[in-house]
């Protein structure tokens, strides 16, 4: 398949379950709603070393928000329950607690419930004050700086971790300006995050090492300067190839992720650049989620 | 449809006891026997009854001497067009009561859950505990559009009282948690023992002497109640201000008492 001198190739990102939970951070300006949100969701890029993937999904007008105040929906995502209802509390305390005007909120409900207040309270060292508001308990804990506001839990989701495109470009400079055009158009999907700096992976890895203890290694057949060392999965135009990689709430919102990415690198099209559009998998045995490339894009 | 329609077939002698007279109610409710006054009567001896239950009771024309009016009502919903006596929805656990006129003393006493919303004004010891309790109400949310008498609130354990008149001598004493509103003025000695939970009134006159004066704040709180809690909204739209009193500080008591500020703008 071929679109706007763009390869589209019979490729597949396997992707695997994962369980998420959405935040609402609100804050006194958007800019330290989204201070809070970025410091929240850092450190969060895969799974491998992190121990969650996490990032912020969409800006929240303030009118959306349980307060009223300029707000930023986050997700994060581990791979199981235990595990996120081990780092969701470890986060919020650390980052969003701390963050000037900041209050965090459930942005999910359903499902086996992770700890925000809960957790948190013990902080307030006995001056925690909790209000029960429409079944809904929400904590009040007095800090410094006034007081830090959220609900007692959110709820959880088994979403979809590892969707995910692999740009092949024609230089570093157009490949990386080509993600940058996917993962803006992307991270425009409800539903999704794309964990990776600004969205955006240089470094894809392939399953194993040759290294005993190493879980993940440099995904040496889609480096281009090892081309002539291996079997590589580059044509010879190519020199620079960038991943996206996209967690989700479910499915479809990483189907319809994956989709919108492909669409605005074939916008821009083989003159700027795109010479391909692969994916990452593991050859279909490992993940239950399989994105085909094709059948997105038919 | 109405469901089950009680109209009194004339002047109470004695009290009347509704207790047992809920929108659930089975059998041949006629011959249903209910206390009056330091005996029993049937049911149908004291009310015309018309309609059939499906989880509706409505009371045309009540009076000061029907006590106990939706005890233990756990679903459904009562209407009382008129006047009720003491303990109104006692112990009540859900469903909804509503009072188009006033309500005697111990209203709400121990509730749980569900709502009540008496129209006029209430007695003594609204949501206070009963006899020989240490709690008062628990959970659900009262309404009272009129004032209410002493005690409003004592030893409230849980859930939102809203008082939109005034409060008379001792609102929210001995307070364990739990919200009670007063959107008018205070008697003497408001929140006096209180150990947790939050007055919301409109002026600091009438605290009990035990109250700090911690300042005005900027709360976020304000702002979600006025978004997320359906009975207090109202109160703090435009509101984002309140002075903060901590008390009871004679007792060691970790309670509050915010009085709301003027609706204006201003932040920070």
């Amino acid at each position: 398949m071929i679109l706007n001198g763009v390869e589209i190739r019979d490729s597949f990102a396997e992707a695997f379950p994962m369980v998420g939970t959405r935040l609402i951070i609100t804050a006194d300006t958007p800019k330290w709603a989204m201070i809070a949100a970025k410091t929240m969701t850092g450190f969060a890029t895969s799974v491998i070393g992190c121990g969650c993937e996490a990032g912020v999904e969409r800006e929240i007008p303030a009118e959306e928000t349980p307060d009223g105040r300029p707000g930023v929906s986050t997700l994060i995502f581990a791979m199981d329950y235990n595990s996120l209802k081990a780092v969701v509390p470890n986060r919020i305390g650390q980052c969003v607690l701390t963050s000037p005007t900041s209050a965090c909120y459930a942005g999910m409900e359903g499902g086996k419930p992770v700890s925000i207040g809960k957790a948190l309270r013990y902080f307030g060292d006995g001056w925690q004050i909790a209000k029960n508001v429409d079944g809904k308990r929400i904590w009040r804990i007095p800090v410094m700086e006034g007081e830090f506001v959220c609900d007692h839990e959110s709820g959880t989701v088994t979403g979809v971790g590892g969707g995910n495109i692999l740009i092949l470009g024609t230089s570093r400079r157009e490949a990386l300006e080509a993600a940058e055009v996917a993962a803006e158009a992307m991270a425009k999907t409800p539903g999704c995050i794309l964990p990776f700096p600004g969205g955006i992976v240089r470094s894809g890895s392939k399953v194993g090492s040759k290294y005993k203890g190493m879980f993940a290694s440099s995904n040496n057949a889609y480096c281009p300067t090892l081309r002539a060392q291996g079997p590589t999965a580059l044509p010879p135009e190519v020199a620079s190839v960038m991943e996206i990689v996209i967690d989700g709430v479910s499915e479809k919102a990483v189907s319809d992720c994956t989709r919108a990415g492909i669409e605005a690198l074939v916008k821009l099209g083989r003159d700027k650049g795109v010479v391909a559009i692969d994916a990452g998998n593991y050859g279909g045995n490992l993940g239950p989620f399989h994105f085909k490339l094709r059948e997105i894009m038919a | 449809m109405t469901g089950l329609v009680l109209t009194p077939r004339g002047e109470f002698e004695a009290r009347v006891d509704l207790s047992c007279v809920l929108p659930s109610a089975e059998g041949d409710l006629e011959k249903l026997k209910i206390g009056y006054g330091a005996a029993r009567a049937e049911l149908g001896e004291l009310f015309e009854l018309s309609g059939a239950p499906d989880g509706r009771l409505t009371i045309e024309g009540g009076g000061a001497q029907l006590d106990r009016v939706g005890a233990g009502l756990s679903s459904g919903e009562i209407v009382v067009k008129g006047d009720v006596g003491a303990q109104l929805g006692l112990r009540q656990t859900g469903g909804v009561i509503v009072v188009k006129g006033s309500a005697g003393d111990y209203a709400a006493s121990e509730l749980s859950g569900g709502k009540i919303a008496v129209a006029g004004d209430v007695g003594a010891r609204l949501g206070a505990a009963g006899d020989g309790a240490k709690r008062g109400m628990s959970g659900g949310v009262v309404v009272v559009g009129g004032s209410a008498g002493a005690r409003a609130g004592e030893r409230l354990r849980g859930g939102v009282v809203l008082i939109e008149g005034d409060a008379a001598e001792g609102a929210g004493t001995s307070m364990i948690a739990g919200t009670l509103a007063v959107m008018g003025k205070l008697g003497r000695n408001a929140g006096r023992g209180m150990k947790r939970g939050t007055l919301f009134v409109s002026a600091p006159e009438g605290l009990a002497a035990g109250f700090g004066d911690a300042g005005e704040h900027d709360l976020v709180m304000l702002r979600v109640l006025a978004r997320r809690s359906h009975e207090l909204a109202h109160l703090f739209a435009g509101r984002t201000r309140a002075r903060r009193f901590a008390g009871d500080l004679t007792i060691g008591g970790k309670g509050e008492a915010l009085v709301l500020a003027n609706k204006v703008s201003a932040s920070g």
